[in-house]
């Protein structure tokens, strides 16, 4: 009802445009003088006197002329706005009938486009949050981080390291240190263990943060013999202090010491304050040895431009403090070297978050494609309408803003799509994210991000709906209304473009795909990784005793020997061990060392390998075998010459290919004074440092239940892994466990605790939803991909239907019009894969960091690829080839 | 005619128009002898404003313009009220039926 209602307006209009307001007044006041005239000369006027009557009585004609024009013109220029306002909004009705009557494409169309939105606003989201926003620091871009750099390691500072460089640095307007540390703290009923950090009186004025009640450290808190001071964070204040105000100044028992409450941090800090409850002032004495390394060093240069200079500084000041330390410290091949704080907060994600963001930029290419491709389809079925609208007067531009109008509809509704996925992206992301994205708090649906947001939906409008409807209002009218009879040869340009279209879906979806097959064959291989002994039945927590209540060495050894006992007694348990890291990837203690039969040339650093302390029952319980001399007994690691150690498999591999470990002698630690330490036991291998990392030997050291402690286990000995080997399921135990470390000790938490399963499981987590990301999107691009060629080869076989029969009709061999048919279609896909193929050779050589024991450039992968596209295109081409051979020639030649 | 017609008190006169045009369409001449007979001639309003109104009230949407044959069958611009004018039309008539009253009160000297 409203089309021809719409038509007839818009001739009304054209019509009067064309008749000027002028000549209407003009005509509307002579008809009003003629009648007048006329009455008076029925009241027996004379005609010529009449009219000069009717004239004197009218009054002021031009004025009124002038007058009407005036006002007609206001309403004319009003009405003018109105139709084409008007005209929009027929344009989107007509648009949202059409789409209501093609319920496919519009769905196929919203449903991609709107995820290729969402998904790619929310991976932009991210890398805005993580690598685009400078850090919420006070002038951030003069922060740095200062570490020793050892290639291919990045070494924090020893206290030595750190107080020299506070003493003899000039480039600096400040430097702060910072140690991760975690205490129990208990409020009487709970305890419980908490992160926080040591840092020095200088690390929240480096920052730039103020604390929002009471004050920040002072030089005092520092000084060693002060009473401990703390700085609590926001959340900590108002979950366990109950957020009173009354807070600064009181005592809390941090691992049974008292600590006087300083300050609150405000809530939002930073992301190196982020998941840190408190923060305890350090007090550092000058060393007698150069390690251990485990402060975190910050600066704030001076002046930006001091950045080459304060570097030069660092390698300097480390190369006068060398020579200071060489009898503890041998690695002179190390250096200071400092880099971006951002740099260092961020890390490696960058080619995660790349990858992310490429992969669903992509997708959402390839939709837009993809509704380009179905709308061309869709503009050339109703040729006939449009040149019929153009015929009756309409303008390239209005037939072009027709259908722009069904593009923005549809952009309209794949932004609301894309507008809910991104929100319920964000919130995913902000609540599981963090173990993916660094400064995960920061992320959200800030300005920049709804700027991609409209960004996208206007690219979205302008790709699927301005090459439609250049294709669609080019060609001439008459042209076009000739044609419609014979519309095989009129439809080049349309098949060009439309397989232009389709091969660039290929082009696009094949890297993407590549990508996702590289990093599925990764987990795969990830997946394949023996730990070494079985996971199954294994549980594991963690103790650790606060130094301030087990200063005794005898008090530490009774807790763990007590606790050993109470927990082989457990019903359902076969065994328990204690060790100082776990499986797959958590290694405490990363040492250097030194053999006595490959001595560390000058100029050379030192192996590293992991350092796991273990008690003696450790490698029967996992099941380690032992390979070559012997395990530890009650005598090991006692007594100042008979330091030994077991190494494991790889360990001897990699120092002894050719012979025997057993009886080889080094140094620890870079301590040349230190007593020789022996191996005397090689055993199978296993993984501490990551599933996906090389396994470089791991050096297991004795940890004595009871009796003298070395020098290492000293240090270490306090915090435990429990490792527990129980008959059922190892979960179920795990209250067993908490409830005899509390009847040990009341103020005692259990921490992390989990099945050695679920660390496995935890340590692919990460690649996982990577891959299954990719994949996922890889997944959408390729079925897209299929149902573009679909589209374009059925179009195909329907416009040669004709040619296809009449060939059939005169004997033509099913065979070959198939072959003609999936000839058409695959040189199309080839083309787009052959390029998509060389765009994948880049792709993947950025992502090959992410990679683990398979190629980047993997040839069978890349060839399964292109194997697939192909197949899964040829499927899609062979169904409208067998339509065509399965159509009646006769009833074809009768309906054309 | 006895007294000389009066002059028209501001405003009326697209009340006036209006009112004519409840009836149904006219086209100007025809407004213009409408209220010329209802009012037997007291009422002075000059053609030219009565064309100037038509032409302000048709921009203001309160009437709409249409050519037709006329009853002479000459091409004439007629015009009817819209739904915006009949609103307006009932608003003024109210109005002016308070103005009216008031005035007669005082002069009454009720």
């Amino acid at each position: 009802m409203r089309e021809p209602h719409h038509e007839r307006r818009l001739f009304w209009y054209l019509g009067r445009r064309r008749r000027t307001v002028e000549a209407e007044i003009d005509e509307e006041l002579a008809l009003h003088l003629d009648m007048r005239a006329r009455e008076l000369i029925e009241r027996g006027l004379p005609p010529e006197e009449a009219r000069r009557e009717a004239r004197r009585q009218f009054g002021d004609l031009e004025g009124t002329r002038r007058y009407c024009r005036q006002e007609d013109e206001r309403k004319e220029r009003r009405m003018q706005r109105w139709l084409v306002l008007d005209d929009v909004v027929q344009d989107l009705r007509m648009s949202l009938r059409g789409l209501r009557r093609a319920p496919l494409i519009t769905a196929v169309v919203i449903a991609t486009v709107g995820l290729g939105i969402g998904a790619t606003t929310v991976a932009f989201a991210a890398i805005h949050a993580t690598l685009l926003r400078p850090l919420p620091y006070a002038a951030p871009e003069r922060l740095v981080r200062i570490y020793t750099d050892a290639p291919p390691n990045r070494f924090p500072f020893s206290v030595a390291d750190y107080l020299a460089l506070e003493a003899q640095q000039t480039r600096f307007e400040r430097i702060a240190g910072y140690a991760g540390r975690t205490m129990s703290f208990s409020d009487g009923v709970v305890a419980e263990r908490l992160r926080g950090r040591v840092v020095t009186a200088t690390y929240f004025s480096l920052l730039g943060i103020r604390p929002m009640l009471g004050r920040d450290f002072t030089e005092s808190d520092g000084r060693p013999g002060t009473g401990p001071a703390v700085i609590v964070s926001h959340g900590f204040w108002r979950q366990r202090l109950s957020a009173r105000a009354d807070v600064i100044g009181e005592s809390i028992r941090l691992d049974g010491t008292p600590h006087t409450v300083v300050g609150v941090l405000p809530p939002g800090v930073g992301p190196l304050e982020q998941g840190q409850d408190f923060f305890v002032a350090a007090q550092w004495e000058p060393p007698r040895r150069k390690g251990p390394f485990f402060i975190g060093v910050l600066g704030r240069l001076r002046r930006l431009e001091d950045r080459a200079a304060a570097a030069d500084e660092l390698r300097l000041l480390n190369r006068r403090l060398f020579p200071v330390w060489q009898a503890s410290y041998q690695d002179d091949k190390a250096s200071w070297g400092m880099k971006d704080l951002k740099a260092h907060v961020v890390g490696d994600v960058e080619t995660m978050s790349g990858l992310a963001l490429a992969s669903v930029a992509l997708v959402w290419l390839i939709a837009c494609a993809n509704a380009s491709n179905l709308l061309v389809a869709r503009a050339t079925s109703r040729r006939r309408e449009l040149a019929v609208r153009a015929a009756l007067g309409a303008s390239r531009a209005r037939v072009t803003r027709f259908l722009l109008a069904e593009s923005s509809l549809l952009a309209f509704g794949s932004a609301l799509v894309g507008i809910v996925l991104a929100f319920v992206g964000i919130g995913v992301l902000r609540r599981i994210g963090s173990g993916y994205v660094p400064r995960v708090e920061e992320l959200g649906l800030g300005g920049a991000v709804w700027w991609c947001l409209g960004g996208l939906t206007a690219a979205s409008t302008l790709l699927f709906g301005l090459v439609p409807s250049l294709q669609g209002s080019g060609t001439p009218v008459d042209e076009t209304l000739r044609s419609l009879g014979r519309s095989s040869t009129a439809s080049l340009a349309v098949r060009r473009l439309r397989r232009a279209l389709v091969a660039t879906q290929f082009a696009i979806a094949t890297p993407l795909l590549v990508v996702a097959a590289l990093l599925l064959a990764s987990l795969h291989a990830l997946g394949q990784v023996s730990l070494g002994f079985d996971t199954r039945n294994l549980l594991t927590a963690s103790v650790e005793l606060p130094r301030s209540q087990y200063a005794e060495p005898g008090r530490v050894a009774a807790f763990w020997d007590e606790m050993q006992r109470r927990v082989e007694a457990l019903p359902g348990v076969t065994g328990v061990a204690f060790a100082d890291g776990r499986p797959p990837e958590d290694v405490d203690n990363f040492n250097n060392f030194e053999l006595e039969a490959f001595p560390t040339a000058a100029g050379h650093s030192q192996p590293v390998t992991p350092w796991i302390s273990v008690t003696p029952e450790y490698f029967g319980l996992l099941g380690l075998r032992l390979v070559d001399g012997r395990l530890f007994d009650a005598h090991d690691g006692r007594g100042p010459n008979l330091e030994s150690v077991i190494v494991d498999r790889a360990w001897a591999r990699r120092f002894f290919p050719g012979g025997s470990a057993v009886g080889k002698r080094m140094h620890e630690g870079g301590c040349s004074t230190c007593p020789w330490v022996t191996v005397i036991g090689v055993v199978s291998e296993v993984k501490y440092a990551g599933l996906d990392k090389p396994d470089q030997g791991t050096v297991y050291t004795p940890m004595l239940a009871r009796g003298a402690a070395s020098p290492l286990e000293a240090a270490t000995s306090r915090f435990r892994y429990v490792v527990v080997r129980t008959s059922a399921d190892p979960l179920s135990r795990a209250p067993s466990v908490r409830q005899i470390v509390r009847d040990l000790d009341p103020t005692l938490p259990l921490s992390s605790v989990a099945t050695l399963d679920d660390l496995v499981a935890r340590s692919l987590q990460s690649p996982r939803s990577l891959s299954m990301l990719v994949g996922g999107f890889a997944a959408v691009a390729l079925v897209l991909s299929i149902v573009g060629i679909y589209g374009v080869m059925a179009y195909y076989v329907q416009q040669h239907s004709k040619d296809i029969s009449i060939r059939m009709a005169l004997g033509g061999r099913a065979g070959d019009v198939l072959r003609l048919v999936l000839g058409q279609g695959l040189r199309v896909v080839a083309y787009g894969v052959a390029v998509g193929l060389v765009a994948a050779l880049f792709l993947a050589r950025l992502m090959a960091s992410l990679l683990f024991e398979v190629s980047a450039h993997d040839g069978p992968t890349f060839l399964a690829v292109a194997m697939v596209l192909l197949g899964a295109a040829a499927a899609a081409c062979f169904l409208p080839a067998r339509r065509a051979i399965g159509l009646p020639p006769a009833v074809l030649l009768r309906s054309e | 005619m006895a007294l000389p017609a009066l002059p028209l008190v501001q405003g009326t006169l697209d009340l006036l128009v209006l009112r004519t045009l409840a009836a149904g369409p006219r086209h100007g001449y025809g407004i213009a002898s409408v209220v010329h007979d209802l009012t037997a001639g007291d009422l002075s309003i000059e053609d030219a404003a009565l064309y100037q109104a038509l032409h302000r009230l048709d921009r203001q949407g309160l009437v709409a313009a249409e050519w037709r044959p006329s009853e002479n069958n000459r091409r004439a611009r007629y015009y009817t009220l819209t739904p915006a004018g009949r609103r307006r039309l009932k608003e003024e008539t109210a109005a002016w039926r308070r103005y009216s009253r008031a005035v007669e009160a005082v002069l009454e000297g009720r």
